[in-house]
């Protein structure tokens, strides 16, 4: 009997894991991105009021930084990317049953609201300027002046930007802007000239990423817990 | 249980030359540590090799190689940061 009830538990959905990938805006009924989730398991919407968590179900656990699985994440977001406004999750935000992600929803409500306003029909595109190794010991007076160029150029053409932390001696700048959908080429175009004019630096052009960089909510509190 | 430490020693204006020498070399190794196991730093350093793999500066072969001895390097300064190695702790009770 016992067993039965164990078996009857582990096929209800209900009662697994749920992995959160990022959130978007309630579609009236589930919808599902393929199995593209851990351990290729199907990737789908769950509801909460006017929102839909994109989630997999998953048997809970800790995840901790590993490449191949950040790569799934990234993969599942990138693909819901392309018909959806996203809410970003960072990585490893698992739930132990449908339940506690509920609550977690309910908690973070409001603040998801209002990041919702804030990338509805936006992405995030990166931009790192990096110096060769022949010019390593450029002066910071002239650090400057490069990054205060791409910083203005392409301010013009976004509609917020983020100064990251430069992690490194040979990075110029590192930044995130946000940008609309249709102004994309437009940035592009941007990026492009600035290269043709800094042609000695290396540049590096990333994206379009989920608004990492431009949504931040903490819920639940914790080092790796809840939504960030 | 009475204890005495070289804080304690410290307080009261007595200066042991053998004890100091204990205290110097515990500030060292504290400060060798910090630094070799700065969380931070580690991770500022794999994003930098991957910075310098994606620009083609280092093959995917090195690059793995770096990223796993940093991985562990992090993995392990949490540890150390979890079990706050500098602090004391009075055994005697």
């Amino acid at each position: 009997m016992a067993r039965r009830i164990l078996r009857a538990e582990k096929k209800n959905p209900e009662s697994l894991g749920k992995y959160v990938y990022c959130v978007i805006p309630y579609l009236k009924e589930r919808e599902s991105f393929g199995n593209l989730g851990f351990n290729d398991e199907e990737v789908y919407t769950l509801d909460y009021r006017d929102m839909a968590p994109v989630v997999s179900d998953v048997t809970y656990r800790d995840y901790a930084v590993d490449e191949q699985e950040v790569e799934v994440h990234r993969k599942v977001v990138e693909q819901v990317m392309q018909e959806h406004s996203v809410i970003p999750v960072a990585y490893g935000m698992a739930f132990k049953s449908k339940k506690l992600l509920q609550i977690a929803m309910s908690a973070g409500y409001q603040a998801m609201q209002k990041a919702e306003q804030v990338v509805e029909g936006k992405v995030e595109l990166g931009i790192k300027v990096f110096l060769p190794k022949d010019q390593e010991n450029m002066n910071s007076t002239t650090r400057k002046e490069v990054s205060s160029d791409f910083l203005q150029c392409l301010k013009a053409v976004s509609a917020d930007f983020k100064n990251l932390k430069l992690f490194s001696d040979r990075l110029v700048m590192n930044n995130a802007f946000l940008v609309n959908r249709k102004s994309i080429d437009n940035f592009s175009d941007q990026v492009g000239l600035l290269k043709d004019k800094y042609n000695n630096l290396m540049v590096q052009y990333s994206g379009p990423w989920p608004a990492y960089n431009f949504v931040d909510i903490h819920i639940l509190g914790g080092k790796r817990r809840g939504f960030r | 249980m009475f204890f005495i430490d070289d804080l304690l020693l410290r307080s009261l204006g007595i200066s042991l030359p053998g004890l100091d020498m204990i205290w110097t070399l515990e500030q060292i190794h504290k400060f060798a540590l910090k630094g070799y196991y700065n969380p931070d730093k580690i991770k500022n350093q794999i994003k930098e090799t991957r910075l310098l793999y994606e620009f083609g500066e280092i093959d995917r072969q090195e690059y793995e190689q770096k990223n796993s001895e940093l991985m562990h390097k992090l993995d392990l300064a949490q540890k150390v940061m979890e079990m706050d190695i500098g602090s004391k702790m009075d055994i005697l009770g």
